[in-house]
């Protein structure tokens, strides 16, 4: 094929032939603005932003899908396609959440929130955890519009969470087809499609069958290419961009695919393919369970010595001079077991210790029957009495074996049976922790970067093996890393091949790493069928507790729940709080009082779904007990005559004023009641606040009704139209308080916000809550929730509520319910169906 | 099983003991190993074998006039109980105990023995006291994990009901006495767990919460009703419980309002008072975090503020985070108010103490968090009005302790939520109520009131016995006699400072 040369904006361009104009355009450095396409996939055409202007050819054809001819006159640049582009953008917007881009306190917000909200369904930039990548969020603000013409239809897909590993928010789908596509590159036939028609098209499963028997291998390939938030990584998605990424391989299985390794300030939170391709895909383990095993909260962090029948943690001196001191006594008798999943230069030392002692190695593959098969004759021997002491690095000999021996060393990464009956156990770093290099199944050596930190002092084990020895008085172990092995490892032997193909089937994975069951640590594995031990089943009484009585969501992430709670319908006032807890596990949570009544006993609340507690509650249906309720709690706010007062919700405030309005209306004052939220689609209660106020205004971020702004800007144009306002209450996220706050101050108008910080107990003993009042600490469960906004200090109340971030997201549940699994989600389905909307 | 009451087991006992006294030292008690422990949150002291609680028995006088006993404030029959372990009668040993004590199983874990009962032993005049406390754990333990406990006598129904404010220590001995003659009884609890301070603050490895929980389920077996998720004060006043249904209240709410020390730094992230810090980890298991959801502190170097036994609780608590732990303390070691056996058991662990340390700030970094502590030397002056020395700054000795957790652990003042909304009810100017001493009644009649509410922050057995005191006064109120087993009565006794 020759090249061809053409004209993009009056530069003159040579390329290959065959090239598309994109192609073209971005080899000569030019940018054309693109979603849908991707260098990995096959132009598409569904986006439409790429579109360019070309001398002699009607109309405006898209660039990604044009081949480029000799000769071509191409224009990337003009006012047209300018308007054209940002038409398409907010055609695009149009389906997509989109108030974030178009708010005036967006950089404001921002700031105060720099991570976002673990929100259910994304319904703004704020509450998607893709908020730093997203390519349509960087499109819309390079084209600095903030007015969209056209109205937002928010599709209220149900956030799918069914399947392991993944959730997936079709909200936020543009419809790019980047997944189906990269999917059907990858496996030949996709496993996801674009399903229905018209306004009701979405991606998905054959018949809504869920991931896990529809073909899908788990390869994330789909949440790695997806250009929005749509489709991700349950585990990884809250903990924001990784701030590194490097190249590595992952060794749970022979095939040892390469990998990137995703980290951020140094954890590994994802694994992902090097490029879109079958030969660069992986398997479930490798792509989603391998940073969980990392990350499992039961990893091994500190040496322990056995004494007597107890299990001491010692320093790391004690408990390598203990193995020092009685491992030479063995030679022969001692079999060290190794997992090949360790790198070479680990084995390598394994081997010259064995060497050295002149004991047995035993090196186990990680396939799926190789553990017992390898270890049957090994077994039978230590049964006949062959070996006295052992070293094994992992969870490769039960307790019952290692008991019979006269000395059993551990150095493995997880807890076990024999580990816990070990006479010294050695924590280790593995995987992403470790350094090193590691041949794979076709003989490939490839590079492992320690890019993880190790959980407390676990150590990598050729450090362990070259301390030992050291400690022995070995020589040839004199080693300061890893890298000073490598030469020295040679031509070692290839791992045995798997049985089994792991990126072609969820029931071909390896179930084995290091001899524990993988599933034990990565539970939702057992989706795929894979073995693991039974989890302790926690019994919780259905009997007691609170009973709900309704259950909607009113809004997307705003759910009305009515609860019977006598005790604290009967004595619950205006401005009020009460303490949840969905189970005997559950935090304990604050949520304002919405509603209640004395004679039925109930009481009903506005939970807003952002993070592990709401979500637990919002998922009770209706007929199921809340744990447990407490409350009234909190001061309420003085139902006083003022004259006029305006009051002031946004998000879960909106409930919140509901009986502060009524309370106050009844007291004699006139009732100004405004409500903000991010899009029309997201004002609730609006009927409800119109029976207890006098004047019901309305605020949108996104001015897709009423004021353009929030609360703030409402109240000042009242107070410039001359209404004469004795009070006003704001209650509502901390942003939207403050923001309140600043713009009453210079008014000097009486201002209450109800503070919202972390609280534990909620009466007033623990001191969670405290927070600064005009330079004085003040609890606000107990003094609170409302104090005089001006005196806040609102950078300590922001920080203080962000103590948390980090557990919050580890608190996040990645647990699968297999019977939901089990039942394919949907019914009926199929072409053309509009069932799935719901 | 022999009948609870009646038997004189002292001339027989101590008859029996007299061959093996002088020889016998006291039984020390199996503890887990230090350097295990101070990574676990399994019980330390693991109790005595029936041989050893045996032979601990046998070391007991069994003085006619038992000092003892005087030095209980609930004034257990403390060589009756003994006798009957060393003749091996352990189940009876506990129905003793259970005459005068609701809960042998927690009192024997976590009352300081050292300034009570065993002060008072004759045998410590010159050697070692008996060991009371293991051996009164011992014969609750026996019990409990034999399943050899009778239900209790109770008294024909009275007809009276009683509300009981407060599931903690106070409450829960107000409420079993009740129970036990005949009253209906029902114990309001703020948070989801009854239990108070036993649950939320005593750590896990000095008093495991499923003895708690048991004890807990033994006054549900008497007909006792507890609400949890109650709070009165807020969810309902003590006025209206006695318009509604109940003949009288006993408010036994105790003393859970946290102090700070009023420094620069205090409400920086990693700042906590050691009610937050414990109730996290005890009542919502933090340490059992994710399958617990509520977040978990994860300390590198935590610094306690405090001297008594929750400032040790939370420094070794600390260890078994997985942090190092150091204690400051602004007076010396001898004026610290914790048991000597949980000082002695944070020194053991690992637990680094800075006495006659005062902090003057807690530094932060710029996102809020602790980074550290600023203090001053202090050396002892004169006594104060607790009688201690009281501690007077250096000057220019400034030093920093650098951290990144501080829990404040200098004592908690009475919980203001039920007097605030009980006008009727008088309390004092540091916020207790005020009380007859002898009937342990408020100004409000039919009112009563005991335990850290009354007394400010105690101990766990002086709830107890405040508690005692109010039930039999509370039975006198409503049937204008002395309840069935009513005992002499005894001098208050004032315990050290918790």
């Amino acid at each position: 094929m020759g090249t061809i040369s053409l004209t993009i904006d009056g530069q003159g361009v040579e390329v290959q032939e065959g090239k598309t104009i994109l192609q073209a355009s971005r080899e000569a450095g030019i940018v054309i603005p693109t979603i849908c396409d991707h260098k990995d996939l096959n132009p598409y055409g569904a986006c439409r932003m790429c579109v360019v202007e070309i001398e002699g050819v009607r109309g405006f054809p898209t660039s990604c899908t044009t081949p480029a001819s000799d000769g071509m006159v191409v224009k990337t640049q003009s006012a047209e396609l300018t308007t054209l582009r940002n038409r398409t953008l907010e055609l695009m917007l149009s389906g997509h959440p989109n108030s974030c881009l178009v708010c005036v306190h967006r950089e404001a917000c921002e700031k105060y929130r720099p991570g976002a909200t673990k929100a259910g369904r994304a319904t703004r930039c704020g509450f998607c955890s893709n908020r730093e990548e997203c390519s349509l969020r960087e499109m819309a603000l390079r084209a600095g519009e903030n007015e969209l013409g056209l109205p937002t239809l928010y599709s209220a897909h149900n956030v799918e969470r069914s399947d392991p590993f993944m959730d997936r928010d079709y909200n936020l789908c543009i419809l790019c087809g980047r997944c189906w596509r990269i999917c059907e590159k990858i496996h030949g036939k996709p496993a996801i499609s674009i399903i229905n028609r018209g306004k009701w098209a979405r991606l998905g499963t054959a018949f809504h069958k869920s991931h896990v028997f529809s073909g899908c291998t788990f390869c994330g390939s789909c949440i790695d290419i997806c250009p929005t938030g749509t489709l991700t990584d349950r585990f990884a998605r809250w903990y924001g961009k990784p701030d590194d990424r490097n190249l590595s391989a992952c060794t749970l299985c022979a095939e040892g695919c390469s990998l990137f390794a995703l980290t951020k300030s140094r954890r590994l939170v994802a694994t992902r393919m090097t490029s879109f391709q079958w030969e660069a895909s992986l398997c479930a383990l490798g792509r989603f369970a391998l940073a969980q095993i990392v990350n499992a909260p039961e990893r091994l962090i500190r040496p322990a010595v056995q004494e007597g029948e107890d299990q001491i943690p010692c320093d790391w001196d004690t408990a390598l001079e203990l193995a020092a001191s009685e491992l030479p006594r063995f030679t022969e008798s001692l079999a060290i077991v190794v997992s090949e999943s360790t790198t070479r230069e680990d084995r390598f030392l394994y081997a010259r210790l064995a060497e050295r002692l002149g004991a047995s190695l035993i090196v186990v593959p990680s396939s799926r029957n190789g553990v017992e098969k390898e270890l049957q004759g090994f077994t039978a021997d230590l049964e006949k009495g062959r070996f006295r002491a052992v070293i094994s690095g992992g969870d490769f000999l039960s307790a019952e074996l290692l008991k019979g021996l006269n000395f059993s060393v551990v150095i493995d990464c997880l807890p076990s049976s024999g580990a816990r009956g070990a006479k010294v156990v050695l924590p280790a770093a593995v995987l992403s922790e470790v350094e090193g290099t590691w041949r794979n199944v076709s003989g490939e050596v490839k590079e492992l970067p320690a890019v993880s930190l190790p959980p407390g002092q676990a150590r990598p084990e050729w450090q362990i093996i070259c301390q030992l020895a050291q400690k022995m008085g070995l020589e040839g172990f004199e080693f300061k890393s890893a890298r000073e092995v490598t030469s020295l490892v040679g031509s070692d032997p290839a791992p045995r091949p798997f049985d089994g193909e792991p990126r072609r089937g969820l029931r071909q994975l390896p179930s084995r790493f290091r001899g524990h069951l993988a599933a034990d640590w990565v539970r939702p594995l057992e989706a795929f069928g894979m073995p693991s031990t039974p989890l302790e089943e926690m019994t919780e009484s259905s009997k007691e507790g609170f009973e709900i009585l309704e259950r909607r969501e009113v809004v997307p992430n705003m759910y009305f729940i009515k609860i019977m709670a006598p005790q604290v319908a009967k004595f619950a006032k205006p401005g009020q709080f009460v303490i949840l807890m969905a189970r005997e596990t559950s935090e304990r949570s604050p949520f304002t009082l919405v509603d209640w009544n004395g004679a039925e006993g109930t009481i009903s609340l506005i939970i807003e779904e952002v993070g592990r507690s709401s979500r637990e509650l919002i998922s009770l249906p209706v007929g199921a007990r809340v744990a447990h309720v407490s409350g009234p709690l909190g001061m309420p706010l003085p139902m006083e005559k003022k004259g006029t007062v305006v009051l002031g919700g946004g998000c879960y405030g909106i409930g919140a004023i509901y009986p502060i309005a009524r309370g106050l209306r009844e007291a004699g004052n006139h009732v100004i009641v405004v409500i903000e939220a991010s899009s029309s689609y997201l004002l609730f209660m609006e009927d409800e606040l119109k029976t207890v106020s006098d004047e019901l205004i309305i605020a949108t971020k996104d001015g897709s009704r009423g004021t353009r702004g929030g609360v703030q800007e409402v109240f000042v144009n009242l107070v410039q139209r001359g209404v004469d306002v004795a009070m006003f209450v704001a209650v509502g996220c901390t942003f939207m308080m403050r923001m309140a706050a600043e713009a009453t101050k210079p008014l000097g108008i009486p201002t209450l916000v109800a503070l919202n910080p972390i609280m534990v107990d909620g009466t007033g003993m623990c001191g969670a809550c405290r927070v600064s009042i005009e330079g004085r600490t003040r609890f606000a469960c107990v003094d609170g929730p409302f104090f005089d906004a001006h005196g806040v200090d609102w950078d300590e109340l922001f920080s203080r509520r962000s103590a948390y971030s980090r557990e919050e997201i580890e608190a996040m549940p990645q647990m699968v319910d297999l019977n939901a699994l089990i039942h394919p989600h949907g019914s009926g389905g199929g072409c053309g169906s509009s069932c799935s909307h719901r | 099983m022999a009948k609870m009451t009646e038997e004189k087991t002292g001339a027989r006992g101590g008859a029996q003991a007299k061959s093996k006294k002088k020889k016998t030292p006291r039984q020390p008690m199996p503890e887990q190993d230090p350097r295990r422990r101070r990574h676990n949150f399994e019980e330390v002291p693991q109790g005595y074998s029936e041989e050893t609680a045996i032979l601990e028995a046998g070391r007991c006088l069994q003085c006619k006039k038992a000092g003892c006993i005087q030095g209980c404030p609930v004034n257990i029959h403390i060589p009756g109980f003994i006798g009957l372990i060393a003749e091996g009668r352990f189940v009876e040993a506990l129905l003793k105990l259970k005459e005068q004590n609701a809960l042998p199983a927690v009192c024997g874990r976590v009352c300081p023995q050292e300034s009570q009962c065993e002060a008072l032993c004759i045998l410590g005049k010159k050697g070692e006291p008996v060991a009371i406390g293991r051996l009164e754990r011992f014969a609750a333990d026996y019990a409990r994990e034999h399943g050899g406990v009778p239900d209790p006598e109770q008294a024909p129904a009275t007809g009276k009901k009683i509300a009981v404010i407060g599931a903690g220590p106070a409450g829960i001995t107000v409420a079993g006495e009740l129970a036990r003659w005949g009253h209906d009884v029902v114990i309001f609890e703020a948070l989801h767990l009854a239990g108070g301070v036993l649950m939320y603050g005593i750590p896990q490895f000095r008093l495991p919460k499923e003895i708690v929980q048991y004890e807990i389920s033994s006054l549900q077996k008497l007909g006792v009703e507890i609400r949890t998720d109650y709070i009165i004060g807020k969810t309902q006043t003590v006025d209206q419980l006695l318009e509604e249904d109940f003949d009288a209240v006993f408010i036994g709410t105790g003393a859970g309002l946290p102090v700070f020390l009023g420094i620069p730094g205090e409400n920086a992230i990693g700042v906590f008072s050691a009610n937050e810090f414990l109730t996290r980890v005890n009542l919502m298991k933090a340490y059992d975090f994710p399958k617990y959801a509520t977040s978990p502190i994860r300390p590198r170097q935590v610094i306690t503020v405090g001297g008594g036994n929750v400032a040790m609780d939370s420094a070794r608590t600390s260890l078994r985070l997985g942090a190092g732990s150091t204690i400051v303390y602004r007076r010396s070691r001898s004026e610290m108010p914790a048991r000597a056996e949980e000082i002695h058991h944070a020194e053991e662990e690992g637990v680094e103490f800075h006495l006659l340390t005062n902090p003057v700030r807690i530094l932060t970094d710029e996102k809020n968090h602790v980074t550290g502590m600023e203090c001053l030397k202090m050396e002892l002056g004169e006594p104060d009005a607790s009688g201690r020395r009281r501690p007077i700054p250096v000057e220019g000795s400034n030093f920093i302790i650098p951290a990144d957790t501080v829990i404040i652990s200098i004592g908690n003042q009475p919980n203001p939520l039920v007097p605030q909304t009980s006008p009727e009810i008088e309390v004092t100017r540091k916020g207790t109520i005020i009380t007859d001493p002898e009937t342990m009644m408020s100004s409000k009649p039919g009112v009563f009131a005991g335990g850290d509410i009354v007394s400010g922050a105690a101990t766990v057995i002086s709830a107890m016995g405040q508690g005692k005191k109010a039930a039999r006064a509370i039975h006198r109120y409503l049937m204008g006699e002395d309840p069935p087993e009513a005992n002499p009565e005894t001098p208050d006794n004032d315990t050290q400072e918790d």
